[in-house]
């Protein structure tokens, strides 16, 4: 900022640097805030009125967060697949970006190929290929029984095993790929001082190389489990129905029972619930240094 | 020998990755109608459906118009949202910065019931515009999120040394600054590109006669039987991508 | 003048086919074309709404052209699915583009007492051509279907009774049932031993604790399509499932799943009418229309869907009888369903089933 300082003095206009700064800002975020604000805030705005004004209006719908058990599973189901979900695919993700940040040009070429290409997969035939891969007479049980290594098939699918498989990989790239465009912006020199100054390998990575990953982490988890909350397709095609997850239960109360208050009551509850989330998180680690705003 | 040791996790991941993608290719030559493993013999009846069918292949071209669309107008206003938040630093910036993520909170479902309305009142039901804008708002946080996360490396200094040297903000932006984000911008790219390549819910509730995309087109039967193209066309895309990619890397040897 | 006002007409009734009534005559009119003429040309279309899938074949051949050919009007079949949400959502924004939509008795149940559908004209529908119970005040039957029973044969090496469902000792495997509390906890009910007659008004806690007795070895389909691969893939050894898959399953496999009615319950599917629909009353004519007996008997061949109209029974091709849900052997050994008990307990039955499902 100091450096601008001098710049500023140099060009006298209408506005000081201050001003030019918060309209160069004004400037960068307006075509975003506009756009959202015109075809997103607004049309959700008045769905999720709903929640405050039927059946009647007020907090009615609200209430059903404490007294109703069914949705108190849902919730907890929710939470407890999706933080499962995003822990082992960032554990995944981290192993694949750190690979794809220090490896050889081909072998990160050919690492980048293998993570792009499921891409193309979607979810119904994803779902249909991990059917035909983990049912009892699945191409995964029958080379294993084939093999000897178990004697009855696994259940691997129609249970959570399954759904979060089927998650974990659907995940994957959205893990890998903001982690690995972090990492390769760490300066590999940093590790070389480290073990020239006599850490080992273990100690550099510890010490030095993954606190400067943070942000990258940091950053395809907030994806990662934000995403994995909508998912509805996977855990209804692969959880053999039973893992209720609130992405499906809401299009229930939305598309089959009609109770319009209740689902869009749910919607306002996950809003509220992930801004509070990442409100807290702001506060724990340092957000703004985290992501290197000035 | 280290390296390698390091790198056995790493592949892993990625066979896992594969595997389902391997199942693909059998699946896309079922001899049954409905999408399973080939029971007594191979078919290629799907892929002459995908090639000569034409309600596959206009699915796919309007899938990809609206798919390419929608990228370009995410990625243009993420990216300059995120850089605008990147720069500022304040309290407002970061709220900002969070509030272009509930997109991706809000269960899909809920903002096609506002959509629908909205779009009712202004006559975008059932066009490439009204999707390609609910398409594109919705891909915003993916940009915001991983362009956020490419500038979190940025070096501060560069961009100094090029308003020292005299570039106003544009010129910064756009000799200094996005140069280094091209791999954030490609990998947002990428999302936003599938995030409406693959998208459903929002295509059933405001499509009409008029719009099929892809995904409709596969969820179109949902109730009867899974049409096998689908697998077909995957088999399809990934190969062609498998090929480009395969391709470039041996150029890309061969010149090194 | 009358060769070219009759040639105006037949113009206009091609091309106006897209065009509002009220423009339609408008134009008429300005050409000097006699009100008769132009009326006859102004037949709206009328578009129904099906599932999608197999079903747009089965009632274009089945319903389509019949109408078209009794009256000279266009109907056009749309297959995205008459969801309760998505009509909701088009009457509220006064913007229907659905005539007729085939739905059911949770359709009406959820949408009627919201007003968001037009009451049965039956002064236009004629109450002689259907079986009088199945004629509800938002909806009228246009087919029959039933939820029955089918098995793995290779698997299940005896005889089925229908309380077999819950022995988990005599016929070890997984089973399968629909993952909504229509058709369950009828059949749950029956299977437990409530005579075909009895069930109503329905015994839920009964029905759900009977069905959770078995719920580790449960799967629940939500399409067709997956309650068809669940059996057909051998992951279900039995389950409940419609008739119409079942009958599908039964040809595909050779005999390799079977079926029965017994401890079955019929359901009717119900045309119903949005309000505020772009066709009016014409929408009326068409259900009037497809209730004549040979589109219902082609339907019954093509998708295996039971003719509403009674007067169908006589002709009933003899092969297809033992498919026909609504055939008096058949019709024997089912429950009825019961609307009103829907209208009045369909949200929380729905509710108390997926709760049961999830915990």
């Amino acid at each position: 900022m100091g450096l601008a300082a001098p710049q500023a003095a140099m060009a006298p206009g209408l506005l000081s640097a201050a001003g030019r700064e918060r309209l160069a800002f004004m400037l960068l975020v307006a075509p975003a805030l506009l756009f959202a604000g015109a075809f997103y805030f607004l049309p959700i705005a008045q769905v999720l009125w709903i929640s405050v004004s039927e059946p009647r209006p007020g907090l009615g719908n609200y209430a059903q967060l404490f007294t109703s058990t069914s949705i108190a599973r849902v919730l907890a189901t929710t939470a407890r697949i999706c933080a499962i979900t995003t822990a082992i695919t960032l554990v995944c993700s981290y192993a694949v970006a750190y690979a794809l940040t220090h490896a050889r040009p081909t072998i990160r070429r050919l690492l980048t190929i293998g993570v792009l290409l499921p891409l193309w997969v979607s979810v119904l035939v994803r779902a249909f290929a991990w059917m035909a891969l983990l049912r009892r007479e699945g191409l995964v049980n029958t080379a294993l029984l084939a093999s000897g290594l178990i004697d009855h098939p696994l259940g691997l699918i129609w249970n959570e095993f399954g759904v979060v498989l089927g998650m974990v990989h659907y995940m994957l790239p959205y893990g890998i790929l903001p982690m690995a465009v972090q990492m390769r912006q760490i300066d590999p020199a940093l590790a070389a001082a480290s073990r020239g100054l006599g850490a080992g390998a273990f100690e550099t990575f510890w010490r030095v190389f993954l606190p400067l990953s943070l942000p990258g982490l940091i950053g395809a988890g907030v994806l990662v489990f934000i995403f994995s909350l909508g998912f509805y397709v996977t855990p209804v095609l692969l959880g053999g129905g039973r893992t209720i997850m609130v992405a499906e239960y809401i299009s229930v109360q939305i598309m089959d029972l009609l109770r319009w208050g209740t689902g869009t009551m749910l919607a306002t509850t996950l809003i509220l619930a992930i801004l509070v989330a990442l409100g807290l998180l702001s506060r724990v680690v340092d957000l703004r240094q985290l992501f290197g705003a000035r | 020998m280290r390296q390698q040791g390091r790198n056995v996790g790493a592949w892993l991941v990625i066979c896992f990755l594969l595997l389902p993608i391997t199942v693909v290719f059998p699946i896309s030559v079922t001899d049954r109608d409905y999408l399973s493993l080939p029971v007594s013999g191979v078919s290629l009846r799907w892929y002459a459906n995908l090639f000569t069918r034409p309600e596959w292949i206009s699915s796919i071209g309007q899938s990809l118009v609206i798919a390419v669309c929608s990228m370009v107008i995410a990625v243009g206003v993420g990216t300059l949202c995120a850089i605008g938040c990147w720069r500022r630093g304040s309290r407002v910036s970061e709220a900002i910065r969070v509030l272009m993520l509930v997109p991706l909170i809000v269960p899909t479902i809920v903002y096609a019931l506002g959509l629908y309305r909205l779009w009712v009142r202004l006559d975008l039901l059932d066009t490439y515009t009204g999707i390609v804008i609910a398409h594109a708002v919705t891909a915003v946080p993916y940009v915001i999120i991983i362009v956020s996360t490419g500038l979190a490396g940025f070096d501060v200094r560069l961009e100094q040394a090029a308003r020292n040297l005299g570039a106003d903000l544009r010129q910064t932006l756009w000799l200094v600054l996005v140069p280094s984000l091209v791999p954030a911008l490609v990998s947002s790219a990428i999302f936003a590109f599938i995030h409406s390549w693959d998208e459903a819910v929002i295509v059933l509730f405001i499509a009409g006669r008029g719009l099929f995309t892809l995904p409709r087109r596969m969820w179109d039967g949902i109730n009867d039987k899974l049409d096998p193209t689908m697998a077909a066309v995957a088999a399809v895309l990934i190969t062609v991508t498998a090929v480009l990619l395969l391709v470039d890397l041996v150029l890309k040897r061969r010149q090194v | 003048m009358q060769e070219f006002a009759e040639d105006a007409a037949v113009i206009l009734a091609e091309r106006g086919r897209g065009l509002s009534r009220r423009r339609l005559l408008a134009a008429a009119t300005a050409l000097g074309i006699a009100p008769s003429l132009a009326a006859r040309a102004a037949v709206p279309d009328v578009v129904l709404c099906n599932w999608g899938g197999d079903a747009i074949k089965a009632m274009t051949d089945a319903f389509v052209v019949p109408y078209e050919k009794a009256t000279g009007g266009k109907m056009v079949i749309d297959g995205s699915g008459p969801a309760n949400g998505k009509l909701r959502a088009m009457v509220e924004a006064k913007h229907v583009i659905w005539d007729m939509c085939d739905s059911g008795v949770a359709g009406i149940g959820e949408l009627g007492p919201l007003g968001l559908l037009e009451p049965i004209d039956y002064s236009i529908v004629d109450r002689s051509h259907i079986l009088p119970e199945f004629g509800y005040k938002y909806g009228v039957v246009n087919y029959m279907f039933s939820s029955v029973l089918a098995w793995d044969t290779t698997q299940v090496k005896t005889t089925l009774s229908p309380a077999d469902f819950f022995d988990l000792k005599k016929f070890p495997g997984k089973r399968m049932i629909r993952k909504d509390s229509q058709g369950m906890l009828e059949l749950a009910l029956l299977a437990d031993g409530v005579a075909i007659d009895k069930l109503y008004p329905l015994d839920q806690e009964r029905a759900l604790k009977k069905i959770a007795s078995i719920k580790d070895e449960l799967l629940y389909w939500t399409t067709g399509a997956q309650s068809q691969d669940l059996l057909r893939s051998g992951e279900a050894v039995m389950g409940w499932l419609w008739h119409t898959r079942a009958n599908l399953l039964k040809q595909d496999t050779k005999g390799r799943i079977d079926w029965s009615f017994k401890g079955g319950l019929i359901q009717p599917g119900l045309w119903t009418v949005p309000k505020g629909n772009p066709a009016g009353k014409q929408a009326m004519v068409a259900i009037a229309t497809l209730q004549a007996v040979p589109g219902q008997i082609t339907l019954l061949g093509a998708m295996g869907n039971g003719p509403a109209n009674p007067l169908a029974s006589s002709s009933v091709p003899a092969d297809l009888m033992s498919v026909d849900p609504g055939s008096p052997a058949n019709l024997a050994v089912q429950a009825r369903i019961s609307a009103p008990w829907y209208e009045a307990n369909y949200g929380a039955s729905l509710k108390a089933f997926l709760d049961m499902v999830s915990s």
